[in-house]
């Protein structure tokens, strides 16, 4: 109120000294009307329209009383005393509306500035963390130092989960921010003091956001909704990358040591092979046979190395397959020569125009070598053995028979895992119990089926598929 | 006297001992590196007769230091490795390697294989040369050109070449064409055939996958043909 009274008085100040002033010098009425526009076009621009108004009559008044004649004495009749009031107000009242005006858009670009300057800080200040989660919480405390507000609350979706400032939050209730995640709009609040926006990323929804407190306006609101959503992915795809990063190490250094561990526990097993092999070549009577003994052990050992090695490789699904289109004749005739069949009969079915299977053929012929290795060990000495491939359904069939006791049904389905052994067989066979589920593991990384048929007392019969070669090779 | 000189090659001093107190028993000279860098220091001084080359070596390891020795002289390799699988093989077999052993091994294979390497190339006989349309060899000469460009066999390739055409139009067993090439003590690995065999048809046919020349008879062996 003071500050208005003094504005007014100021006014007139200035209007009577204008007055004085073109007195003083004896100027024309034109000279002395300009010169009282001048002073209220000034009024009007810096102090106000009201005060402005009352100062043209003012000036009005005496312009009239001291310039217009008769001179000393008020003639409102006269025409140009109304030409000179008229000016007067025109002037007051544009001048000051378009100052008003004036004003009003430099507090508004004043306003703007601050607020882009709080975005630009909270920008700088959200150090980029290599998580969602802490980046969220990061925001929440820095958005309430940077804005100015009392409370921060972030709900986010993937997780879903709620982040507040502190207990000042709860104005605004986990309910609210669930609904605000699902909606567009921002949605300001002037009466409860809150800011509530989607926090959104392309069309995905990434959860809500609200400050509570002095609340941005809703332009801003969106600006930090789409400042931290992006802040957020940013954070998961650097978390991401790094777990990705951190896989692919992990699972070269798997790769490697288990290069290295069939390496190192080979290498002294080549030295006491190597010895003993020498011995046994003249070596006589007990000596014979306790170095028969070392021999064979040492076999043991180095098919346990390798098939712990196998087994380990396949698990951490690091088995390189070769693909490449492989006669089944190959295959099963390079598993034959490696095993002593001990005279076993043999019936092959392979038809001549089988096409060639799309496997690796040392994995493949691994398989066969095991399945013919399981018929000797678990069919009589003397019984035959059958091995036959067929095209099935695009798909070739290679079956390796036996005539031994056969597999019971309940056991069918476990024969192929690690360490199973049949029930009869539990304590009578050497052999690591996983040959079998190293080669589930290889038909598997081959995308293909292994199984047992078996009729109880008359033997069994494992087989496993591979793709038929489309691409043609002689076989 | 002595049956040759070995040099063993290998970083693991264990295996070094064994198989000089093995070789020496067996009349053999033997010399040592424990590196590839270290054997191919050596090999100018002492010329062995053969070499033993771990595949597995700190530094250089075995196929660089193999094709090192390959590039310098005909010193026969025998390349040992504790990997056995076909990629090995053949990556060992490209590298200019005769033979390939797996180990851990028994040392009478190791000694057959020695000994095979050592004996003289054993085909003597047969044709002196040899013509078709896309395919020239000149036994004489060990001159092969396929497609009108020279090809580069190792000595086993060639004999291996030679005696399928010693013996053209009849199947050959696997036993009898390792036994004719490698020597008595080979027989029963087709599936190291199979990879000179496929080395062979790299150079000579005009698509590996469907040869012209060198047939596969399944169950049996192989068989050179000429094609109609």
């Amino acid at each position: 109120m003071l500050l208005k009274s003094i504005r007014f008085v100021a006014s007139m100040a200035i209007v009577g000294a204008v007055l004085a002033a073109d007195w003083e010098l004896h100027v024309n009425a034109t000279t002395a009307a300009l010169s009282l526009l001048l002073a209220i076009l000034a009024i009007s621009a810096q102090l106000g329209l009201a005060e402005a108004l009352v100062t043209s009559v003012a000036a009005m008044l005496g312009f009239n009383l001291l310039f217009l004649p008769p001179v000393g004495r008020l003639t409102i009749q006269d025409p140009q005393n109304w030409v000179a009031l008229a000016a007067f107000l025109v002037t007051a009242v544009t001048a000051s509306q378009l100052s008003a005006h004036a004003r009003r858009r430099a507090a508004e670009a004043e306003a703007r500035r601050l607020e882009i300057e709080r975005l630009y800080a909270l920008v700088q200040s959200m150090m980029l963390t290599g998580s969602a989660r802490k980046t969220i919480r990061e925001f929440v405390n820095r958005v309430v130092q940077v804005f100015g507000c009392t409370a921060a609350a972030f709900y986010y979706r993937p997780t879903d989960e709620f982040v507040r400032s502190g207990p000042e939050s709860k104005v605004v209730s986990d309910h609210e921010l669930l609904a605000e995640s699902e909606v567009e709009e921002v949605s300001v609040d002037p009466i409860r003091g809150i800011a509530i926006a989607p926090v959104r990323l392309g069309g995905r929804t990434l959860g809500s956001m609200a400050l509570i407190g002095s609340p941005p306006s809703p332009q801003m609101a969106h600006a930090i909704a789409n400042l931290i959503a992006i802040t957020i992915e940013k954070a998961r795809a650097l978390e991401d990358a790094s777990h990705a990063e951190a896989a692919r190490q992990s699972e070269l250094l798997k790769s490697a040591l288990l290069d290295s561990l069939a390496h190192d526990i080979k290498t002294p097993l080549t030295s006491i092979k190597a010895a003993v092999t020498s011995l046994l070549g003249s070596a006589a009577g007990a000596d014979q046979e306790l170095l028969t003994i070392i021999n064979e052990e040492a076999d043991r050992l180095n098919r346990l190395a390798a098939e712990v090695v196998e087994m380990a490789r396949i698990e951490a699904g690091k088995l390189h397959l070769d693909k490449q289109p492989v006669p089944v004749a190959e295959l099963i005739s390079g598993a034959l020569s490696e095993l002593p069949l001990k005279g076993r009969p043999l019936k092959l079915r392979v038809p001549s125009d089988l096409p060639p299977a799309e496997a690796d053929r040392d994995f493949a012929g691994q398989v066969v070598k095991q399945f013919v290795e399981n018929a000797l060990k678990y069919s009589p000495e003397g019984s035959p053995l059958e091995i036959s491939a067929e095209l099935k359904g695009g798909k070739i069939v290679i079956g390796v028979g036996d005539r031994g006791p056969g597999i019971e049904e309940n056991e069918r389905p476990r024969i192929f895992d690690k360490f199973y052994r049949g029930r009869r067989h539990r304590f009578d066979t050497k052999g690591t119990g996983m040959g079998l589920a190293i080669a589930k593991g290889i038909v598997e990384a081959h995308g293909e089926r292994i199984w047992v048929e078996s009729e109880p007392g008359q033997g069994a019969v494992f087989y496993f598929s591979l793709a038929a070669s489309t691409g043609g090779r002689e076989s | 006297m002595s049956a040759g000189k070995i040099l063993v090659v290998d970083d693991d001093p264990q295996i070094r001992r064994v198989m000089k107190a093995t070789l020496v028993g067996h009349n053999y000279e033997v010399i040592e590196a424990r590196t590839g860098e270290e054997a191919l220091e050596t090999i100018p001084k002492e010329s062995p007769n053969l070499i033993l080359l771990d595949m597995n070596m700190p530094g250089m390891g075995g196929l660089e230091t193999c094709r090192a020795i390959r590039s310098g002289a005909d010193t026969l390799v025998i390349i040992l490795s504790v990997r056995n699988t076909e990629k090995d093989k053949v990556a060992a077999l490209d590298a200019g390697a005769d033979d390939y052993v797996t180990k851990p091994f028994g040392i009478e294979e190791l000694l057959a294989r020695i000994r095979a390497a050592l004996r003289r190339s054993p085909s003597e006989g047969g044709p002196r040369s040899f013509q078709l349309a896309g395919l020239e060899v000149d036994f004489e000469t060990r001159r092969v050109r396929a497609r009108g460009a020279d090809v580069r066999l190792t000595p086993k390739e060639f004999e291996l070449l030679r005696y399928l055409v010693g013996h053209a139009g009849k199947p050959v067993t696997h036993r009898e064409l390792l036994q004719a090439v490698w020597g008595p003590d080979y027989g029963d690995e087709p599936e190291y055939l199979r990879v000179f065999i496929n080395q062979v048809r790299k150079k000579i046919e005009v698509n590996p996958a469907k040869p012209q020349y060198i047939l596969t008879v399944p169950w049996v062996g192989y068989q050179f043909v000429e094609p109609e």
